[in-house]
């Protein structure tokens, strides 16, 4: 396998994969280097490949004109609660339906597959009803709580119980452990990096997720970064130099979250599939 | 199990305070309102953010009234419809909204208003004097908005681009369709962009709308506001040449832009002319036009008789009933005081960019751009967007305008065919 | 009978653990559901509540503005789940043999616009496809490819693609990952055996490798299906559904009744067709693909 000869295919296949390099990171540049350019300098023909004059005005427009800092803040709150809500409730019944006998297991197993193939757009109109019934329409609450009973992090951690040898178990039982202490102590370590990669997963997914905050959110800053960033677009469609800014803004954490906890990502994405 | 329950109990709760963390503990006998605001308003200085203008008159009307507290949402023209419908269908719609006749009186019809009879006083009405401006607050009898302010809406071109073009002094009042063109072909001759015949969304709709029917001298609706009559043979004949311009690249597909975003490439120094502009629009984008050093020509809509038919935007406010007087209440008070505080109201009306509603307030811009402007008012059409069903004659306007201008569709099929369904939708809102 | 006891038992323990999911499940999975079938047969807007049994469904299938939603809806599943499972089969098959650092730059490269997040990067794209300021339409017209501006997205011939474009950029990263950590479960020895025995490349890949990427194969079909069928943000942020509909999909036209005219009762039943069609088609690519998959 280590020597490789230079056949057309392997040329073919550098060219092909140089491009395609290209056409994915590209977009990422053009945000990051429009960030800094001024509105002007975004509309010149040809286009500056690196800012000519480059400028913070952007972001102080962003943080000074517009609440921006409140857009992060939501998201954050947003993704790191519902984050939080949706790894403790799904490692609880994930290890439940993975580990335990019970009666209406099987369908309600079945019941969770088949809502994780509905989309969420599906029940938008009745779950704003819902949401409103409730009195808190255009709070982060509404974006919060409907992500929680998404089943898919149930699926993810059900997947990862498996591996929880049972034996393990029965001995915690015969030992006097209560069932939350077995859970605890004896299943949730092994179970740990489902935790982090659904954690993680969650995060992202929450972070940029846009129709549900389209729908719940009203208020300018009650609006999350994304939610900010298409405002902007609305309002000042060739301020170009200002909606990359909102665009990094919103990219930059999450990138780098990416970046850091990769290996947990990736693990994630694995174990929900390939196993199934 | 204990645990367990305690456990469930502390998500409750985290969940639970969620949802109150944002509900702000209002101090005794103090209303608070909500504000929606589409940006209408011109900022005092090209560096103001939205809505700066707008606090400000709501710290002048806190002061005056220290027992109603306003809270301001700016809204854009693109999302902000919808999130009106969200709103008030998830029953957190604002009280006061900012905007024009045309969602308004459909809110109103809807039932979603509070009505605002009481404050059509005798002495309001007399000193508006204009029959056809007040009727278009009001659905039937009952009046819904509270107008501020009104102002033609018409075209505009680049100064300098015409001028280089050689063209600058065939862009006056009262010229004509054929001078139109010409003008067009300058400008395309020495390699500029033309502007678009935008359609992207409602946005602005009604700048391309105005447009169509001053080529041909055809309107819109026939004099009554009963029916629509886009699909007499003029009209026809006009959308025609709107679709030879586009073909000719003299107009651009206007698809990807709604109103705004056409504006915002005219005053940016994209495009060669625009066919939305109002008064208001030199301070609305004031930053843009500083930023490219674009200087503009306005001027009326051509026609083929060089006597343009001018629509006018009216600016005014409704309350939306939320079913709890004070809150309407202190609307009101908001809205008089926005719109006829001796101090503030004149201030407010120049910061729409338009004139005033009310005669007695006189001529509040000195200078000689507006009182052109002003003589413009001559030229003013019927106002239609108060017909039954307008809203949804919205929706089906923009996606005409695509087909016509991507040739899915024959503009005489195209219009026929709108005008049918647009007819259909005055029937259905009407029952 | 002492089972029984036991189970019950179980059965106690585990609604425990269950309850808080089941909770949100219930309240805002199931009965948002349930009322979005039972309002599909109503006539409810702002203003009305009437039931009209199947009205709405009748009018929905006649209504030529959803036909047209509902074709560029499996144009999009069509377009791009296809080319997303041989794009990422290509690169992940060309940098799973690599050293762990191409490996892992190419997985960022791909995953890039995944974390970029949807917004961001449909708004660059926006600008990238501008008529008038977009870089695109420059490259093109610098390289003699073009001599007049086109514009991407109000264009009818070129927006759906426009579109498309993007969607593929954004879709790819996952099932990379899912192909890579695949390859990593092929069993060498086999491989190797194959490749002493003289087997060409393709029919390694084809006799070996290919049957144990099946599963993975098949749930990236699933998933990119489902996510295609879902197509929302970039409409709405990008064309409106424009140009005359060219780019509406069933699920914008579904947000654009329910939030633009207040039909929430036909909204509500194009969103109980959309959930039975994605249901059929996964249900289909199971049975399809899944028949010779071994779990």
């Amino acid at each position: 396998m280590a020597k490789k000869k230079w056949t057309p295919f392997s040329v073919i296949t550098i060219i092909l994969l140089s491009l395609l390099t290209i056409m994915f990171v590209f977009p990422f540049y053009w945000i990051m280097t429009g960030a800094f350019k001024a509105q002007a300098d975004t509309i010149k023909i040809p286009p500056q490949w690196w800012p000519a004059n480059p400028t913070l005005g952007n972001f102080e427009k962003l943080l000074v004109q517009n609440p921006a800092g409140s857009w992060l803040l939501n998201s954050v709150l947003i993704a790191v609660i519902t984050m939080l809500l949706v790894c403790i409730t799904s490692s609880l019944a994930g290890y439940v339906l993975a580990k335990k006998r019970f009666y209406g297991q099987t369908l309600l197993f079945s019941i969770f597959i088949g809502a994780m193939a509905l989309p969420k757009q599906v029940i938008l109109v009745p779950l704003v009803r819902i949401i409103s019934f409730m009195g808190i329409h255009d709070t982060l609450a509404a974006v919060i709580l409907p992500l929680i009973g998404w089943p898919f992090g149930v699926f993810l951690m059900k997947q990862f119980s498996e591996n929880i040898p049972t034996e393990l178990l029965e001995s915690a039982k015969i030992d006097g452990c209560n069932e939350l202490k077995t859970f605890t102590s004896i299943a949730f370590p092994i179970v740990k990096p489902g935790f982090a990669a659904l954690a993680i997963f969650t995060f992202i997914n929450t972070w940029n997720d846009y129709f549900m905050q389209l729908v719940m959110l009203n208020s300018r800053n009650k609006l999350t970064i994304s939610l900010g960033v298409a405002t902007l677009q609305a309002e000042l469609a060739t301020d170009y130099g200002l909606i990359m800014a909102g665009a990094a803004l919103a990219a930059v954490p999450i990138v780098t979250v990416f970046l850091v906890f990769q290996k947990f990502f990736t693990q994630g994405i694995t174990m929900g599939a390939v196993k199934g | 199990m204990k645990k367990k329950l305690l456990s469930a109990l502390l998500t409750g709760a985290m969940v639970a305070s969620l949802g109150l963390g944002s509900t702000t503990v209002m101090a005794a006998e103090n209303t608070e309102i909500t504000w929606w605001a589409f940006p209408t308003y011109t900022q005092e200085n090209a560096d103001d953010g939205l809505g700066t203008w707008e606090q400000k008159i709501i710290d002048a009307f806190q002061k005056a009234n220290p027992d109603i507290t306003v809270k301001l949402e700016t809204i854009d023209f693109s999302a902000g419809p919808e999130k009106i419908t969200t709103a008030i269908e998830a029953g957190t719609m604002a009280d006061v909204l900012f905007d024009a006749p045309g969602r308004i009186i459909t809110y109103g019809k809807s039932g979603k208003l509070a009505p605002l009879d009481d404050m059509f006083t005798d002495e309001f009405v007399k000193d508006v004097n204009n029959d056809a401006l007040l009727s278009a607050c009001k659905a039937g009898d009952t009046a819904y908005m509270y107008p501020i302010s009104s102002a033609p809406f018409y075209m505009v071109f680049n100064k300098q681009m015409a001028e280089d073009a050689g063209v600058a002094d065939k862009i006056k009042d009262g010229w004509t369709t054929d001078d139109f063109v010409e003008v067009l072909k300058a400008l395309k001759e020495k390699g500029y962009n033309p502007g678009s015949f935008f359609c992207n969304g409602q946005g602005g709709d009604q700048g391309p709308r105005a447009f169509f029917t001053n080529l041909y001298s055809t309107s819109i609706t026939d004099e009554a506001v009963t029916k629509y009559t886009t699909d007499d043979e003029n009209s026809i004949k006009a959308m025609e040449l709107i679709k030879s311009l586009i073909d000719d690249g003299l107009m651009l597909n206007g698809a990807q832009y709604d109103g705004s975003a056409d504006i915002q490439n005219f005053a940016s120094g994209q495009t060669a002319f625009s066919i939305l502009w109002s008064p208001a629009q030199p301070g609305t984008q004031a930053a843009l036009l500083e930023g490219s050093g674009v200087e503009f020509i306005e001027v009326p809509f051509p026609s083929d008789d060089g006597v343009p038919a001018l629509e006018y935007l009216v600016n005014g406010f409704c309350v939306f009933d939320n079913g709890d007087e004070a809150k309407i209440e202190a609307s009101k008070k908001f809205i008089q005081f926005m719109c006829d505080d001796p101090e503030w109201g004149p201030k407010d009306v120049v910061r729409t960019g338009s004139f005033p509603v009310r005669t007695s307030f006189g001529n509040l811009y000195e200078d000689e751009r507006m009182q052109t402007l002003a003589t413009w008012t001559k030229y003013y059409s019927p106002y239609y967007n108060t017909i039954d069903g307008f809203a949804e004659m919205r929706t089906l306007w923009f996606p005409m305008c695509q087909g016509i201008s991507n040739g899915d569709v024959e503009p005489k099929e195209a219009l026929t065919d709108f005008t049918a369904k647009a007819n259909e939708t005055i029937a259905k809102a009407a029952q | 009978m002492k089972l029984n006891k036991l189970r019950m038992r179980e059965t106690w323990v585990s609604y425990c653990f269950l309850a808080p999911v089941l909770i949100f499940f219930l309240v805002f999975v199931l009965a948002p559901m349930v009322m979005g079938l039972v309002t599909s047969f109503f006539n409810y807007t702002m203003t009305d509540f009437t039931f009209v049994g199947l009205k709405n469904y009748i009018r929905m299938f006649t209504d030529p503005i959803f036909l047209k939603s509902l074709k560029n809806t499996l144009l999009i599943v069509v377009g791009s789940v296809p080319v997303v499972v041989i794009f990422a089969l290509f690169v992940a098959s060309q940098t799973y043999e690599k050293n762990v650092f191409t490996r892992s730059f190419f997985r960022c490269v791909f995953f890039l616009p995944v974390v970029t997040g949807t917004v961001a990067v449909t708004v660059v794209w926006k600008w990238i496809y501008n008529p008038l300021s977009g870089i695109l339409n420059y490259i093109l017209k610098t390289g003699n490819i073009i001599d007049q501006n086109i514009s991407w997205l109000g264009d009818k011939r070129y927006a759906l693609l426009a579109i498309i474009i993007i969607l593929l950029t954004t879709s790819v990263g996952q099932p990379i990952i899912l192909y890579i950590a695949a390859m990593g479960n092929i069993d060498q020895s086999l491989v190797e055996a194959a490749r002493v025995d003289g087997a060409t490349e393709f029919q390694v890949f084809w006799k070996i490798k290919w049957p144990s990427l099946l599963p993975t194969t098949l749930y990236i079909v699933v998933i990119t299906t489902i996510n295609s069928f879902q197509c929302f943000s970039l409409i709405q942020l990008l064309t409106n559904g424009g140009p005359n509909y060219a780019t509406s999909t069933i699920m914008y036209y579904l947000y654009d009744r329910a939030f633009k005219l207040s039909e929430y009762g036909y909204a509500n039943t194009m969103g109980v067709f959309l959930a039975v069609l994605i249901g059929l088609i996964s249900f289909a690519q199971f049975k399809f693909l899944g028949s010779d998959v071994e779990y």
